[in-house]
């Protein structure tokens, strides 16, 4: 079996959601064995957004005030949205919006990793599926960090995946909503 | 080859689901989102296999220029058929939608129009055809 198939992610965890009236904020931390410029890197880089995130960009997500046109991976129909980077403190601090989703990056030196954070605003019916994927995309993004790149696992590749239904139930378990209201 | 599925563009995606289910008496068929893309159908109760419409959010520019310019020169986004437009339009009408156009009598139907709340006006089509029923 190749890596890919080979990878099975771990239970849920460091995710929490804040909520503020409807509007609900997934706050998801991740400690990487990897160097704050090394993740920086990961996090703007075209190139490298290609082999874990849920979106390609046709820039350069690094530059305060540049436009970057964000497709969504494997939307149902094409699916694109302009971006302004509103803030890019390399290698601390990364801002912009992904559609009408605020998201907002965190990268603190723990020891020679990084403890990286990540606040995104969810709508909360599908809050859970997104601690979901993007657990599978920070698992997808350290492997791909330590040399040993498994391709990103998103959209229908991630849904139909046995990890991402449990993960999505763990999450809404932890975050105390029920997911009967979704579809998927 | 099948036709399943036609769109509108929405300014706002829950409001539309309020207003193609509450007011026009549509049911919701499919909701699942992927990051910020939301992907949101709704059906006839009358043919729940039917042709489905998706609510699709107008997040482009070149969406919301389409929409405003039908809507500016009084095109319908979408139309329905009905066999008895009157009647939904009493029923419609009394679950707060705003006509534009009352059931008036046109070449081979009558037809009403309404706003649906989201950037869009909605026609309701009754085909002459259909009257003896």
């Amino acid at each position: 079996m190749t890596d890919r198939e080979q990878y099975a992610p771990g239970p849920a965890g460091g995710a929490q959601v804040r909520k503020d009236g409807e509007k609900w904020t997934l706050i998801l931390v991740r400690a990487l064995r990897h160097s704050p410029d090394k993740v920086w890197q990961a996090l703007t880089d075209p190139a490298q957004l290609r082999e874990w995130a849920p979106f390609d960009a046709d820039g350069s997500l690094g530059t305060v005030g540049a436009t970057v046109q964000l497709t969504t991976v494997g939307a149902p129909t094409p699916h694109v949205t302009a971006t302004t980077v509103t803030r890019a403190d390399a290698p601390k601090v990364l801002e912009y919006k992904w559609g009408g989703f605020d998201m907002r990056w965190e990268l603190e030196p723990v020891g020679a990793g990084t403890r990286l954070t990540l606040w995104t605003n969810i709508d909360r019916r599908f809050i859970s599926m997104g601690a979901a994927g993007w657990h599978i995309c920070f698992d997808v993004l350290d492997r791909f960090l330590s040399g040993a790149p498994i391709g990103r696992i998103v959209a229908g590749d991630a849904m139909r995946f046995g990890g991402w239904r449990r993960l999505n139930a763990e999450y809404a378990k932890q975050f105390g909503i029920d997911t009967r209201g979704s579809d998927v | 080859m099948k036709i399943k599925l036609t769109s509108v563009y929405v300014d706002d995606q829950d409001k539309a689901l309020r207003f193609y289910t509450q007011v026009l008496g549509f049911a919701k068929k499919t909701d699942f989102s992927q990051g910020p893309f939301r992907w949101l159908t709704v059906a006839s109760p009358e043919e729940p296999d039917g042709t489905e419409l998706q609510l699709a959010l107008n997040a482009s520019p070149a969406a919301k220029a389409y929409q405003q310019a039908l809507f500016q020169q009084s095109q319908p986004a979408a139309m329905f058929f009905t066999d008895d437009v009157k009647g939904d339009y009493e029923r419609v009408k009394a679950r707060g939608a705003e006509f534009t156009m009352p059931p008036t009598d046109v070449t081979g139907s009558t037809i009403a129009m309404l706003k649906d709340t989201c950037g869009n006006l909605i026609q309701l089509t009754q085909l002459a055809r259909r009257k003896a029923k």
